[in-house]
């Protein structure tokens, strides 16, 4: 638990929001944590390997998804509501090229989702349109294109490659390899380049970066795109460890992946968090989850505290803040 | 300017007003032509069925409209919906009576609860409808143990899905009912123009003596309602309680309320577009189940029709579309004028 370091904690900004907002939900963030440990503790089996491992694998995809979501969530352009559908689709993508051979059909893959959200972020970066009714929209473009195309049946694949995902290295699934390199790789680019600081500054105020001359368009562009690759690597484990794919594989995946990115305490204006809180987050989620499994809950109970800490989380941060920016 | 044709410049400037008129025309177009290429059902029975699916997603459209009016967006509908609808089986069992009353005051409780969080903190409603919407699906399934509820109450289900004037039913009748109580309630007190003050500026809207913490209350306990009643109403006529209707109501109602001419920005709509948005939706819905079309087709239409929303409210998409006008029509004068430099007319 780190504080983040945005341009904006260098510069002494009149309300002090940023910092203090950073500071504060790592506060809770660190809280909620501490909680769950003891909780943990407490419970039967929480604490062995076995637990441990199947917690980072059930993070593991939607943590993927998030750290793309974070992108979008810091340039400032709300959410995106078709992850669902562009991970079903790129999930279908990567099934119906496994013949290529898998590293083929990977870059395929990385490369549908890219175009399919970057597309989005053109118009959402130069042409300033409304991330939520776009990504709507693209929604239903993706289920009827791929409707249209398979005829409304699964995707089974030809040949075998898909299975080198599914490997599970010194007993832990790769997909959290995969989620911890992608997560260090995306804190360096956040924190580190030219893109990370005007991807921060653009979220913190639109207007003021246009004014500043900074490229704003082509970086929510790169933003959406690099969010579309990383949905597209979500969606070639999910593919891969169903070994079939339909429009409905990305299931709850929008939604789980908005609030894994809330739980890690970023706000959803934009301007601020961070690929690490973003995966503390969906590890949180998913240890609560297994906590309650652990302890004998139903399913449906588990999805209410999911809510709860979200909606907690959201409320929490913003109060810290005290920032009221919309 | 004069150049550009009146129905562009109709539909750039007032999109409220002429995007629900020509969507709702389109779509009611497409309907009175459907015996001709349907191969001609009588259109009653089709009507009806319309409007069934109107009388449940109509309220969904109405309660985020009016969230929407307020420059909010309420993504909990669809627990509500849920969460209304299980409860109405679970306590409608001896008496509907008793099922729609704790099913609203659900609603209304979980609406006012969550408009308080949005006003007395200003947070944006976004993140905190959808905590709560994944904490509403969670509270239904737990209730119903993540299984189908069944409602035994045969005389409930035939009664709301009873035939008035052979279009019409008791469930399509509350929903117009809904539109019409709200729309007058809007309409015909300050509350209308206020609502719609809080979503274009909520700084300015308070400062000039807008209640707007009541009205945001107000607005969101509407919407819980408008929800729950909706989903109560669906499971009596099924017969059943789904715990997971999935997103698709939500994405259709929103798709509805931009198609009756709501802005997300907020500020913008009216009760009568909202009427006309919900009425497209069920009209599509009917003309693609009745022809026998393709399901991709209406998700395509719904894609292209979002697209051209987007298109119209995009500021720098026309800002583009501006600038590409006056460079031609400075062109354009140019050419019939002496020639002059262009750019100094286009500057």
């Amino acid at each position: 638990m780190s504080t983040v370091q945005t341009p904006l904690d260098t510069a002494d900004t009149a309300t002090g929001g940023p910092r203090r907002a950073a500071a504060w939900s790592d506060a809770v963030a660190a809280l909620a944590l501490v909680a769950l440990l003891v909780l943990g503790a407490a419970t039967h089996r929480f604490y062995t390997f076995d637990n441990l491992r199947a917690v980072l694998t059930s993070a593991s995809l939607v943590g993927i998804a998030a750290l793309g979501l974070t992108l979008i969530v810091i340039a400032g352009t709300s959410v995106s509501l078709a992850i669902s559908e562009t991970a079903s689709v790129c999930a279908m993508v990567f099934l119906a090229t496994q013949s290529w051979g898998l590293v083929p059909s990977l870059l395929v893959t990385l490369a549908a989702g890219a175009a399919i959200t970057a597309l989005q972020g053109l118009a959402v970066g130069y042409g300033e349109a409304n991330p939520i009714v776009l990504s709507i929209a693209a929604g239903f473009a993706l289920v009827g294109v791929a409707t249209w195309v398979t005829g409304g049946t699964s995707v089974a694949p030809h040949g075998a490659g898909y299975i080198h995902l599914n490997a599970t290295p010194g007993g832990i699934a790769s997909s959290v390899y995969v989620l911890v390199a992608f997560t260090v790789l995306l804190e360096l680019l956040l924190r580190r380049s030219g893109f990370g600081r005007t991807l921060y500054l653009t979220g913190a105020n639109r207007r003021a970066a246009t004014a500043a001359g900074l490229a704003v368009g082509r970086t929510i562009t790169i933003a959406w795109l690099l969010a579309g690759a990383l949905f597209a690597v979500a969606a070639s484990f999910s593919g891969a460890f169903n070994t079939t794919a339909n429009i409905n594989l990305g299931g709850t995946l929008t939604f789980d992946a908005i609030a894994a990115v809330l739980a890690g305490g970023t706000p959803i204006a934009g301007g601020s968090g961070s690929a690490v809180r973003t995966l503390c987050g969906a590890v949180l989620i998913a240890a609560l989850s297994d906590v309650l499994l652990l302890r004998g809950y139903s399913t449906g109970a588990q999805v209410m505290v999911k809510g709860l800490i979200v909606l907690a989380i959201v409320v929490v941060v913003h109060l810290r803040s005290r920032q009221g920016a919309r | 300017m004069m150049s550009r044709p009146w129905i562009a410049r109709a539909f750039l400037s007032r999109p409220e007003r002429l995007l629900p008129t020509s969507a709702l025309g389109i779509a009611l177009l497409a309907y009175l032509a459907l015996p001709v290429y349907a191969g001609g059902p009588p259109l009653a029975f089709d009507t009806f069925n319309a409007l069934q699916f109107f009388a449940r997603l109509a309220p969904l459209v109405l309660g985020l409209g009016l969230t929407m009016f307020a420059g909010e967006f309420d993504l909990s509908i669809v627990g509500t919906y849920a969460l209304g609808g299980m409860l109405a089986v679970q306590y409608g069992g001896t008496h509907w009576a008793t099922g729609i009353a704790v099913a609203l005051a659900a609603g209304a409780v979980i609406g006012a609860v969550q408009g308080a969080l949005v006003a007395r903190f200003n947070i944006s409603s976004m993140p905190v409808t959808l905590g709560t919407y994944i904490a509403l699906l969670g509270l239904t399934k737990s209730i119903s143990g993540g299984l189908s509820k069944t409602y035994d109450n045969i005389s409930v289900t035939l009664w709301v899905d009873r035939q008035i004037a052979v279009i019409l039913s008791p469930r399509s009748l509350l929903a117009l009912a809904a539109f019409v109580v709200i729309g007058l309630i809007l309409g015909c007190s300050r509350w209308g123009r206020e609502v719609r003050a809080i979503g274009s500026d909520r700084r300015a809207s308070r400062v000039s003596g807008v209640r707007a913490d009541r009205l945001l209350i107000g607005l969101f306990a509407t919407s819980g309602v408008l929800a729950a009643a909706s989903g109560a109403l669906l499971n009596f006529s099924l017969g059943a309680a789904n715990p997971d209707p999935g997103t698709q109501p939500l994405i259709l109602a929103a798709v509805g309320a931009l198609l009756g001419g709501v802005s997300l920005a907020g500020g913008r709509g009216t009760v009568v577009g909202l009427l006309a948005g919900a009425l497209t939706v069920s009209l599509l819905a009917q003309i693609v189940t009745a022809a026998g079309l393709q399901g991709y087709l209406a998700q395509l239409f719904y894609a292209a029709l979002l697209v051209l929303i987007v298109a119209v409210e995009a500021p720098g998409l026309r800002r583009a579309w501006t600038r590409t006008s006056v460079r031609l029509h400075s062109r354009r004068s140019a050419e019939r004028t002496r020639p002059t430099d262009s750019r100094k007319v286009a500057s």
